[in-house]
């Protein structure tokens, strides 16, 4: 099949895929611009470990076509840290609150999370675990990870 | 990955998608939000010759909100309803449908009008659509027709769209009156799930106090989202008391076709609906007091 040539944003970046038309956007990210902070887990839209950012919403990267990325601003995990590597204070709160273990779901916790505190600054413990709910975690058993939203929520808008 | 060997097609207008899928012909499906067709590309379930992707088509975006009522265009997210306060407000069974579909990822991109073609029998916007008397715009190439949603479902992941038409807008009037409605899922976990069993009510009160209108639908008691006239029936002309939803509900716990399955037993399901119509209603009369 012939592949179609997408122009995009990934954090802040230009870049030119040519793609094929059942690729994925996890594909185009990890296979041809090699951001492997995304991953793949269950490949159907269930488990949250390829969640990025498109046009500031959390999408499950494993079923965004990659053709519809086309024009689209993409942020994946590795566009948060600032310019000389300082964690984004998401990020800084999941490893002072022990929310990492195996780190396979954090990525996409952390784009969840930064979604959620983009619309609604200070979320409640319920809307923290709504905004979540679609992103698993196999070992830190949560309470860690609702945490340190929180304390993120409070540092971000301090 | 999913399934190669189709082309893929993004009109940015409805005429030009109306154009490529009669020239495509039956092979091309089209696709809003993808979360359900993707994972039946992977799965081989589905083996489409082309995707004709509707989200870059403007006449079936936004909502439009008019002192008669609401038109959600077809390409609407769940997260567009889940987000806006006055959906919330004056459709709030609806709301609570589209807020609890998926997860936040599926709804930000999972469209209603998707959610409606789709047509499973636990379709949750669905149920709250049915209860706001919710009508189809149908674009057919050469016009449109109207379809109310209780006759557009065909069968399970089936409805009377014909080749090469699109289900472009649905409209639903604004109840004339007080009304008190609420949607609620019976689940086995709490989110990222399919409705074991999905329970609607509505009822808008008529200037004498009388109940002017009753709705009741359900998901997963049939083969698709239907609404329960007979239940309905006790409650029109009736005022709205205890003993009169309790009778609506225990007949639309009798009439639901529910089944045994891996998701939940058919007496629960069952039980799950004498309980909830009445508490759905309590509650929300309870919020419209606070």
């Amino acid at each position: 099949m012939e592949r179609i040539t997408i122009r995009f944003k990934v954090n802040g970046e230009d870049a030119t895929v040519a793609v094929e038309p059942h690729w994925n956007l996890l594909r185009v990210l990890r296979e041809e611009l090699e951001l492997t902070g995304a991953k793949e887990g269950c490949g159907a839209g269930e488990c949250g470990a390829c969640t990025v950012l498109v046009n500031g919403r959390a999408v499950n990267a494993c079923l965004y076509p990659a053709v519809e990325a086309d024009g689209a601003e993409v942020t994946t995990v590795e566009g948060l840290a600032g310019p000389g590597g300082e964690l984004h204070p998401i990020q800084r709160a999941f490893v002072e609150k022990g929310a990492v273990q195996c780190g396979f779901c954090t990525p996409g916790m952390v784009l969840s999370a930064k979604a959620l505190l983009d619309r609604m600054p200070l979320p409640s413990e319920e809307e923290i675990r709504t905004a979540l709910a679609g992103n698993l975690c196999r070992c830190t058993g949560y309470a860690q990870i609702i945490e340190a939203v929180q304390a993120a929520a409070e540092e971000l808008s301090r | 990955m999913a399934a190669k060997g189709f082309s893929y097609h993004r009109p940015t207008s409805l005429g030009e998608a109306l154009a490529l899928l009669a020239d495509l012909g039956p092979g091309a499906v089209p696709v809003a939000g993808a979360t359900d067709v993707w994972v039946n590309l992977r799965a081989g379930k589905l083996a489409p010759e082309a995707l004709v992707s509707l989200r870059n088509v403007p006449e079936l975006s936004g909502l439009r909100k008019t002192e008669h009522g609401l038109a959600l265009g077809a390409c609407v997210t769940h997260a567009e309803v889940e987000d806006d306060p006055w959906v919330a407000e004056h459709f709030p069974a609806l709301h609570q449908a589209c807020s609890g579909v998926g997860s936040r990822q599926v709804r930000n991109v999972a469209t209603v009008g998707g959610n409606l073609c789709n047509a499973a029998p636990s379709a949750d916007s669905a149920v709250g659509l049915l209860l706001y008397d919710a009508e189809c715009r149908i674009e057919t190439g050469i016009g449109h027709r109207d379809v109310p949603l209780t006759e557009f479902f065909a069968g399970p992941n089936r409805t009377v769209l014909g080749p090469g038409e699109v289900l472009a807008e649905i409209r639903l009037p604004l109840p004339a009156g007080r009304t008190f409605a609420g949607y609620r899922k019976i689940t086995r976990r709490k989110a990222v799930e399919l409705p074991m069993i999905g329970i609607g009510a509505r009822v808008t009160l008529g200037a004498d106090g009388r109940v002017a209108e009753a709705r009741i639908a359900l998901g997963v008691a049939g083969p698709t989202p239907l609404r329960v006239r007979k239940a309905e029936d006790r409650l029109e002309g009736e005022l709205l008391t205890r003993e009169a939803v309790a009778e609506a509900a225990e007949i639309a716990a009798q009439q639901a076709k529910v089944r045994d399955s891996w998701r939940g037993e058919a007496w629960y399901r069952r039980e799950m609906i004498r309980v909830w119509i009445p508490r759905i209603l309590d509650e929300a009369v309870l919020s419209r007091k606070g």
